[in-house]
Formats: structure tokens, sequence, C-alpha cells
């Protein structure tokens, strides 16, 4: 069972817990005077990367809360929940998960 | 005109029935029927006070996250952040009017009374049965009395709570789920029970 920590709750079952996508993707405050190429940028184009992500997830089925979480999408491994409105913590100063060969 | 007459039926009432060989039993539950509920949330900014005015009035913390506490003619559960479920014993449908009075301005208090279906669990084989639902560690020195978490139970979100141990030394648990869910809970519960026997214990 892949524990995931909640900023709220502590560890939580991953089962509880539902992912949004990616984090930190601010909707622009002039929509109408973008192109439809940065539109289509925003609405779209995601950056899913391998390695470390920084996605927004939702506890769903406990607080219902959603927050940030850093997470290595090679491991799987979680490196960081923060919650949302903070920014994303440094991973320099947060080492990342070792990876397996 | 045909007369209309309306008759209170609890939420498990033509389910909670016993399963199994129930001499002795393994997990004895009952309905907290007289239990009565209210959602509290604090207004923005006055969890402080929240918390001051709870522990005037009630003689308890306002419990942290994923604990529960119990004050004078109350108890208090953590559901989230700045929300809390309110609990009083025969507490009748004046418990969320008179706290919503208490808490005016500083929490909105709303009554669950009959939103939830709250069922006691005991029994020496009660976390052999909730360990086939909760995914949570539920080992006695790892979910102590005044833990609390809100997950889900065999796919039913609940609220679960562990009170003190029985004097027999078994460990009880209370869990709350909506009052809809209950069939659907019942058939978890029976099912997961029927080999350690499940008995019944009168209500209230």
């Amino acid at each position: 069972m892949l524990l995931i920590r909640c900023p709220h709750c502590g560890n939580r079952p991953e089962i509880e817990f539902h992912c949004g996508g990616e984090a930190h993707i601010a909707r622009p405050e002039t929509p109408s005077e973008m192109t439809d190429q940065h539109w289509a940028e925003f609405l779209y184009y995601r950056t899913n990367p391998k390695g470390m992500h920084a996605e927004r997830w939702q506890h769903r089925h406990g607080c219902g809360r959603w927050f940030n979480a850093l997470r290595d999408t090679v491991t799987d491994k979680f490196a960081a929940t923060y919650e949302m409105g903070s920014p994303r913590p440094d991973l320099a100063a947060t080492p990342a998960p070792a990876r397996t060969a | 005109m045909s007369e209309i007459s309306v008759k209170a039926v609890h939420a498990f009432d033509g389910l909670i029935t016993p399963v199994g060989e129930t001499r002795p039993a393994g997990v004895v539950v009952s309905e907290r029927t007289e239990l009565a509920l209210a959602a509290v949330l604090a207004r923005k900014r006055r969890a402080g006070d929240l918390a001051a005015l709870v522990a005037n009035e009630f003689g308890c913390h306002l419990p942290a996250p994923a604990r529960r506490t119990e004050g004078r003619d109350i108890s208090v559960v953590s559901t989230g952040p700045g929300a809390w479920l309110a609990c009083r014993e025969a507490g009748g449908y004046g418990f969320a009017e008179n706290l919503a009075e208490t808490m005016q301005g500083v929490a909105s208090v709303t009554d669950q009374s009959d939103a939830f279906a709250v069922l006691r669990l005991t029994g020496p084989r009660v976390r052999n049965v909730l360990a086939k639902g909760i995914h949570l560690d539920l080992d006695a020195n790892v979910f102590l009395p005044g833990h609390a978490a809100v997950t889900q139970c065999g796919h039913v979100g609940v609220s679960l709570w562990r009170l003190d141990d029985l004097a027999g030394g078994d460990a009880a648990f209370e869990i709350a789920m909506f009052r809809s869910y209950a069939e659907s809970f019942w058939h978890w519960l029976s099912v997961s029970a029927a080999v350690y026997g499940l008995a019944v214990a009168a209500g209230g």
C-alpha cells in the first residue's frame, strides 16, 4: 500500500486520494488578449517529465482538501507534499528519492 | 383524505441482525440511535476563538486533526481542517440549535443527527473485521483511544473513532456513515464479520 502524506491528515493510503494533474498552472489574467496558440498551451500543454513532477492531489475520501505534491514519475515515490498556495519546495533542500536501476 | 402517519425509522432498522456463531461472538454491533450530531465549521480566522469557546463551555480541547476529545456532555471529532463533528448523547434536535447559539459568529453549525448512521463495534475480533474494509493501521498501539479518521470502509465513506477499551479489555470503535449507505455498509459488515460471529447489542 502506497502511503501519501496529506498536509492536514498525515500519512494515508493511496486509495483515499485523487490526482488532479500538473500543479502550478496559473490561469492567464487576460485570456481575450492571448493568441489561440498561447491559450491552447495554457489549456492542454503539459510538461509530462520523466522524473520529479509537481502535481495537484486531493484527499478525496478523507478531509477533502486539495494539496500539491512532488512525485517522481519513474519510481512513483512522493518527495514532498505541501499546501495549496505554497511555492514548489526546493528539491536541492529536499533530497530526491533514490532511483533503482 | 387518508390519514398520514409518520414513524421514526432508524437507519439500520430491518438490517441489523446477528450473523454466524454468536456464542461467543467475535464482534458486537449496536446502533447509536440516540446520538445527536452536528457539523461545526470554524468561521474564517476564528478557529482560535472557537477553541477558547469549546474549552470554556465544555471543558475540552478542540481536537487536533485526526483526534477526538470528550468534554462535559459533548464529544468532538476532527473531520478536516477547520471542521468537526460534535456529538451529544440523547441530545435530540435541540443539540445543534443550542450549539449554533453558543457558537454564534465563531462557527457554523449544522444538524447532522439524521444525516449519519452511527454504529458501535466492539468484541475481541473487531480489528480483524475492520482490517477487511479499512486501509488504516488500527493496531492497538497506533490507533489509540481518542484517535479518529475520515476514511473509507468497504468503499463507503466513514468517520471512525476509537473509544476507551471496554471493562473486559475489548477495543471499541464508533463508525459514522451517511445514512443512505447503511444497507451497503451492513452488507459489507455482515459478510466480513460472519466468520467471527456478529452479535447485536441493544442500541441507544
